[in-house]
């Protein structure tokens, strides 16, 4: 009986097979059929020009009337808001597109995409993605993001600092002008002075404050962000940073370089929360958990973001951000097209109008997001719009924080850190 | 003396029952209680029973969006309804086949009917997307409607089997003798027992859909917005009151809509029922 029951199962889903296969190729040269027509469709409208050939202007004006998709992280209020309330009605008003955000992970994001770009989807439903790190170069490796642009974008070359690493650099991956510069983060720590005077100013007076207050210390199990860089802070901190930056990415290379970090962070482990069997899923839960009391140490990509929490009532008057002496890793976070989005044009605008110094400086004035633009490219007036941003309580002063800003390692090297942290440090 | 071990033994089992269900009781309430207080909550640090620093920021932030809320509600209910309905009907068909009828496959068919139950949708979620993209479904509403249809179907399915298991054909087969047509038979005789049932699957297919995250932000490209695709964002962000604000919302339309179910079916129930009898 169930010998049966297997082979009518089989011989079904064989049928199922069979029956796509030949739907799928029908399919496809529907989907081709069109594809021909859309591309005549779409020359046509925009005078047999295509979108790589053509001026801003051009773009400016193909891209009216249309709506332009942003993909990308939607767990922040005041960012949603933002994009809402001030980048949308200024889009509209000023080339009258329509910006459309759709909250998504980046995970998600590309595994959309990937679907789409599989299928053949040529009028893609995805345009801008809020994007860095190992999901750009992963992107950009498997075709699934449309470029070089970003040199055809006036903001671009008049307000932001082409050679900076910060800019041609992604993770240490080369960029090559297929994202645009959003906002910059660079990692703090941060603790309320009225539980923890004395601030650690490296690993060790770290390990000092651990001890003192054992079971309320820890960070976000690696692979989240904040976890990851927290950790590659302290390999920093503890085996310098240069040797990282072309390194090679082989697991056995990687673990002799970092094993002293390794041995710390071992060393930690008895004085961490949960005595370092387990860590906390995410840093969000880690950033309740500090804000509840239930920890005195907190850690965050986001600089200047705890004025913010102060000002909410999230944390109290006395909580201040700090960092290493030796500093502590920042990174850009970037805007990119998908390679079958269906209105680049659209997004090209919308990203050029994001690299504006107008807007730089909102989003500065009201996320305290590290603007992106080049301060000395800058006209006098335009400067004043940055320098009269108020910072707010528990900030570290905006020159001290960039004058210790490290570089990102090489994006291959993140996950084999996160692989060798697993293996050698939790719950050892 | 005889009465009084008698009477001990039923007070007790008096408490044991009342302990069970005060204690689901509050399973159920303080939860609930705690995201009510967290939604004007800003700082509420241990070791205080008591919070600290109370705001109002998260209930702004609705209100401020209310026009853009409403317009979410209206869409997500109405997906939601029409993957009901149709789960009911497709269910209701399904399971009468199943129930009443000998066909041969018939084992294949109630297997593949639940068989959703036991692949989780993450595993067939990416088959599904390629599938719809190329059939054209994706990023829209119809689309959305059948990937949930998947999710839901098999509730349905289950639910309705046993209903139509427990009505059986005898009824219809009484009224088949007494001179009514298959479809009045249907209509006026077993739909009204089935009416609970019916609710059942219903409100079951409902909140499947409506909770649905992953699937719809798939197949709906992120284009066909929901509630749910805007809520879970902020409870996976960590951002406590806005995350509870949100939740609070959901709970409050689900019962609402919920409510509006069961007077529409105890309606319909009830008209069919006095046609039924004079």
């Amino acid at each position: 009986m169930k010998k049966r029951i297997l082979a009518l199962l089989m011989s079904t889903v064989m049928v199922f097979g069979l029956a796509a296969c030949a739907g799928d190729d029908q399919k496809k040269e529907e989907a081709q059929k069109e594809e021909t027509a859309g591309d005549e469709k779409t020359s046509e409208g925009q005078g047999g020009k295509e979108i790589k050939d053509m001026t801003f202007d051009e773009l400016k004006e193909a891209a009216k009337g249309s709506t332009v998709t942003f993909y990308g992280w939607g767990g922040d209020e005041v960012l949603n808001k933002w994009l809402d309330d001030v980048f949308a009605p200024a889009m509209k008003e000023k080339y009258e597109i329509t910006m459309e955000r759709v909250p998504m992970d980046i995970d998600q994001v590309l595994s959309q995409l990937s679907g789409e770009i599989q299928a053949g989807e040529e009028d893609g439903s995805i345009d801008m993605i809020w994007i860095n790190g190992e999901n750009f170069q992963s992107a950009k490796e498997n075709n699934m993001l449309y470029g070089p642009f970003v040199e055809k974008l006036p903001n671009f070359g008049d307000y932001i600092d082409a050679e900076s690493e910060d800019v041609t650099l992604d993770f240490a991956y080369p960029i090559e002008g297929y994202e645009a510069p959003y906002g910059k983060a660079q990692m703090v720590m941060i603790a309320d002075t009225a539980v923890t005077p004395d601030l650690p100013k490296n690993t060790d007076e770290l390990l000092e404050v651990a001890k003192a207050n054992k079971g309320k210390v820890t960070y976000p199990a690696l692979p989240d962000f904040t976890g990851s860089v927290f950790v590659r802070n302290v390999i920093y901190d503890i085996c310098g940073y240069e040797q990282f930056l072309d390194m090679e990415a082989d697991k056995e290379t990687v673990k002799k370089a970092i094993e002293p970090a390794l041995e710390y962070l071992r060393k930690l482990n008895p004085y961490l929360w949960n005595e370092g069997k387990t860590f906390p899923d995410a840093s969000t839960t880690v950033d309740n958990m500090f804000a509840d009391g239930e920890l005195v140490l907190n850690m965050t990509y986001d600089a200047f973001g705890t004025s913010i929490k102060i000002a909410d009532g999230t944390y109290t008057e006395t909580t201040q951000s700090f960092q290493f002496d030796k500093g502590t890793i920042g990174n850009t976070n970037f805007m990119a097209i998908a390679a079958n989005s269906g209105n680049k044009a659209g997004a090209m605008v919308a990203i050029n109008e994001m690299m504006s110094p107008e807007i730089q400086a909102d989003r500065f004035d009201k996320m305290k997001v590290l603007p992106v633009v080049d301060y000395n490219k800058l006209s006098d007036e335009q400067k004043e719009a940055f320098d009269k941003v108020d910072l707010g309580k528990g900030n570290i002063a905006q020159d001290e924080l960039l004058s210790k800003r490290l570089p990102e390692m090489p994006a291959e090297l993140v996950p084999i850190i996160e692989e060798i942290w697993l293996e050698e440090v939790v719950g050892k | 003396m005889r009465e009084e071990p008698e009477k001990a033994v039923k007070k007790r089992r008096f408490m044991i029952t009342d302990i069970i269900l005060i204690m689901f009781v509050l399973a159920i309430i303080l939860p609930v209680a705690v995201m009510l207080v967290w939604t004007v909550t800003e700082r509420w640090a241990w070791p205080d029973l008591w919070p600290q620093v109370f705001s109002l920021r998260a209930l702004d932030g609705i209100f401020q969006r209310s026009e853009v809320l409403t317009k979410l509600f209206a869409s997500s209910i109405i997906i939601s309804s029409a993957v009901a309905l149709l789960s009911v009907a497709i269910g209701t068909m399904t399971a009468r086949a199943l129930v009443l009828y000998e066909f041969p496959g018939k084992g294949l068919v109630y297997f593949l009917t639940v068989l959703p139950f036991m692949v989780p949708a993450t595993v067939f979620a990416m088959g599904v997307q390629i599938t719809f993209i190329k059939l054209g479904l994706n990023n829209t509403v119809a689309g959305v409607v059948i990937a949930h249809l998947i999710c839901s179907l098999p509730y349905g399915v289950r639910l309705l089997m046993d209903g139509t298991a427990a009505v059986g054909a005898r009824l219809e087969e009484q009224a088949r003798v007494l001179g009514a047509s298959a479809g009045q038979a249907f209509f006026r005789v077993t739909l009204p027992i089935l009416i609970p049932v019916i609710l059942s699957a219903f409100c079951m297919s409902y909140i499947v859909s409506f909770s649905q995250y992953f699937l719809t932000l798939l197949i709906g490209g992120g284009q066909v917005k929901t509630f749910t695709i805007v809520m879970v964002p902020y409870l996976q962000s960590g951002d406590r009151n806005i995350a509870c604000a949100y939740s609070v919302i959901f709970l409050c339309i689900t019962l609402a809509v919920f409510a509006i179910f069961e007077k529409i079916a105890d309606r319909w129930s009830r008209n069919t029922d006095t046609a039924f009898y004079t």
